[in-house]
């Protein structure tokens, strides 16, 4: 049988949980908006008779109230892991798409001002000098300005190539940095997590932001964690630790980039060097931002440039070749027309010849109007084809990394959505748990007040 | 994947995702309206980017092809002209040169009239012959100088043919050959009409005979060069009107390829625009309400 003032201190224990779980609605409400924050739910337990028999003392109770065993953190780690690696994954398509799709407004194609449309009227102005080939005629002024035109424009698209490669390694080097910061953040978030632990504080919010850390860290990098029995997080990249415990390395590029900051045409690579000094080599990084900005470093917009310099090359060698066969105005042999640096061959491309009468327009030498030669440069239109196909092609790899990036955002919503089912406040809710608390806790004033008024009588009328 | 649990969170972000994507669907369909394009850069289509590539150089090489048939025209028709106006002068010299042998009993003032004439008729027919076109002699081919022959009736011009690219691998020769049209060295139409003269002046009847027949054959080698220029005329013409049929149907896919329908674009339009309105309609309705609206 309980003790008289027993029920008391049930009706005590009932207040105090009412208060707790409102305590923890309220905190729910609160963050209903907060990132990274993850829903608590209160667990409680009755209290009743002890789970270890005693011979002698027999418990002759019938429940003693009830008791908070704990707050639990609405997370499923399988599931944040998982949305972890799509959002790494998000991060490298979006990265990739928005790279292509500046590349790809750059080339300007099809337009009337694109190189396409400076090839055509390079070509057809080869027939007006077989209109008229004598010297002085301004359609050989008209071959050569046009083939200037032509020139500045392979040179404004090989132009554009580098400027997206050098605002790729800005954006490559600011997330390297932010890496950094982040890494050292969640270092010290385990070292807060290990003592908190330790001393038995709630560390629910320091694994929110844990979690937020290593969500950030695995958009920038595509880094991968994994959590100790403790809560604290070891996070690699590639394979190699970035944190340890409570100890953060840093990442740096060391090959494929200049010291003024662009692309030196070696493949981007990194190093990652621990705070002991030990430098690990991180041969590429393959998702998040870094793996996009990686990809397009390394292998999307190398390939293009070099497209661009096949077509460059080709342009040049063709023409000259059939220009060198000619005769000009004055009836020696053609020179070349064009001449470029065969490492560049895009960036470098000029025009050979600045005199008009240079235009070696005729078959035969001896200074004729002949403009068989003439004729056959206006037909040559392979460097045409070369380059539709080089702008079809990335036009194909940019409508590519859209649909990769649209496929993605579908998985990533998904598993963000399975996370936010899981983790999210519903505002609804928390206000049931209030309301439901509120009404507990008044019900357990009244079992108060009630077993008062009852001693009262046992008291105070009893005597009289 | 089923939805256990909704929260005020999922709701927004729900609809801001859906809000983005019609807008972005709207924004789309604006662009294709303002630029009056569907083709605005190579990933809305690669092989369309390519095939509109191909179709604007075509047709920029067909009017290309189209310019250099006018100017072969041009050249065609000097050619005609000259031609016509020397057949015409050989007539004459046929005319003044049977009117010589009818009358050889002429006396010497009235032969030296006639081999005056025929001088003359000489060189008008010389004239026709450095007939330019845009500066250049028609009959002296690919010489940088300014006549096919000189006041002796020497060709001094270079042997070669100027050629008019009218279509793909379509070339037109629009000069005449001199040779063929006045006849070898030595034995040119000069030389005879100067034959002529001399026979005339001298009473020779039997070398007017000779230079008769040789005219008579000048003339038909003139008619025979006129009707090769003829028909190079009617190649160019067919030519050109292939060229600019070829060119309506090239104009024709382009449009297809890369013009924004637009009635069916400005439907789209309406119906993007009502999609985007509903969104914002039930965003507005779905995001309101909570327990909070309905406890006191």
């Amino acid at each position: 049988m309980a003790s008289t003032f027993g029920s008391l201190s049930t009706a005590l224990s009932a207040l105090t949980y009412s208060r707790a779980a409102m305590d923890v609605a309220s905190g729910n409400i609160a963050n209903a908006d907060t990132d990274g924050y993850t829903r608590r739910r209160i667990e409680a337990a009755a209290t009743g008779a002890p789970t270890t028999p005693a011979m002698w003392s027999r418990y002759d109770g019938h429940g003693d109230g009830v008791t908070v065993t704990g707050v639990t953190r609405m997370s499923d780690e399988l599931l944040v892991a998982r949305v972890r690696t799509e959002h790494g994954q998000q991060n490298l398509a979006d990265v990739s798409q928005t790279g292509l799709q500046d590349l790809e407004s750059a080339v300007n194609e099809p337009s009337s001002t694109g190189v396409s449309a400076a090839l055509t009227s390079f070509r057809t102005a080869w027939h007006d000098v077989v209109n008229n080939p004598v010297p002085g005629s301004s359609a050989r002024n008209v071959v050569l300005s046009r083939a200037q035109g032509l020139v500045a424009a392979i040179g404004t698209q090989s132009r554009a190539v580098a400027a997206t490669m050098k605002t790729q390694v800005q954006k490559l080097q600011s997330t390297l940095a932010e890496t950094n910061s982040v890494a050292t953040g969640l270092a010290n978030t385990n070292t807060a997590i290990a003592a908190g632990k330790l001393g038995g504080v709630d560390v629910s919010d320091l694994l929110d932001t844990r979690d937020r850390l290593t969500l950030r860290l695995s958009e920038l990098t595509g880094a991968t964690s994994t959590l100790r029995p403790n809560g604290e997080a070891d996070v690699s990249i590639g394979g190699v630790p970035l944190v340890l415990g409570n100890k953060a390395s840093t990442v740096a590029i060391t090959a494929g980039v200049s010291a003024s900051g662009t692309p030196d045409g070696n493949p981007v690579s990194f190093t990652v060097t621990a705070p002991s000094g030990t430098a690990s080599a991180l041969p590429t990084i393959s998702a998040g931002d870094a793996g996009g900005s990686v990809n397009l470093l390394n292998v999307t917009l190398p390939a293009y440039q070099q497209g661009l310099d096949t077509v460059a090359r080709q342009l040049a060698d063709t023409v000259n070749a059939q220009h060198q066969l000619g005769y000009d105005a004055a009836g020696n042999a053609g020179n070349a027309m064009f001449s470029y640096d065969p490492t560049s061959p895009a960036a470098s491309l000029t025009v050979a010849i600045t005199d008009p009468s240079r235009i070696a327009a005729s078959s035969v030498p001896g200074g004729g109007t002949d403009s068989a030669n003439a004729d056959a440069l206006g037909a040559a239109a392979g460097v045409d084809a070369s380059y539709r196909q080089l702008v079809a092609g990335l036009g194909t790899s940019v409508q590519t990394a859209q649909r990769a990036s649209a496929n993605q955002r579908v998985l990533t919503s998904q598993f963000d959505n399975a996370h936010e089912q899981l983790a999210g406040v519903n505002i609804d809710e928390e206000t049931v748990a209030l309301m439901q608390n509120q009404r507990s806790y008044e019900a357990a004033a009244k079992v108060m007040s009630t077993i008062d008024s009852m001693l009262d009588t046992l008291i105070n009328r009893m005597l009289a | 994947m089923s939805i256990g649990r909704v929260t005020q969170r999922m709701m927004s972000g729900h609809a801001l995702a859906g809000l983005q994507t019609s807008l972005a669907q709207l924004a789309t369909t604006q662009e294709q309206i303002s630029t009056g394009r569907i083709l605005n850069r190579p990933s809305d289509s690669p092989n369309d980017t390519a095939a509109a590539m191909q179709l604007n150089g075509a047709l920029a090489e067909s009017a290309q092809h189209q310019r250099n048939g006018a100017d072969g025209l041009g050249w065609l028709g000097q050619v005609d002209t000259a031609l016509a106006s020397g057949g015409s002068q050989l007539l004459n010299a046929q005319d003044v040169v049977t009117r010589g042998l009818n009358g050889v009993m002429l006396g010497s003032s009235a032969r030296n009239a006639l081999a005056g004439e025929l001088d003359g008729l000489r060189t008008g027919l010389l004239d026709a012959a450095n007939t330019k076109y845009g500066g250049r002699p028609v009959f002296a081919g690919v010489t940088a100088g300014t006549a096919a022959y000189d006041q002796s009736g020497t060709f001094v011009g270079t042997a070669g043919a100027v050629n008019r690219t009218v279509g793909d691998g379509v070339r037109v020769r629009v000069d005449v050959d001199a040779t063929s049209a006045f006849g070898p060295a030595g034995s040119s139409v000069f030389d005879h009409l100067a034959a002529a003269a001399t026979a005339m002046r001298a009473g020779d009847a039997t070398g007017l005979r000779t230079a008769l027949t040789s005219i008579q054959a000048d003339f038909t080698r003139l008619t025979d060069a006129r009707a090769l220029a003829g028909s190079s005329s009617n190649r160019i013409s067919a030519a050109i009107s292939a060229a600019g049929a070829h060119d309506l149907q090239m104009q024709t896919s382009l449009s297809t390829l890369q013009d924004t329908d637009l009635p069916r674009a400005a439907v789209d339009l309406q119906m993007r625009t009502m999609a985007y309105q509903a969104a914002l309609g039930a965003t507005s309705k779905a995001l309101t309400p909570s327990l909070m609206d309905y406890l006191r």
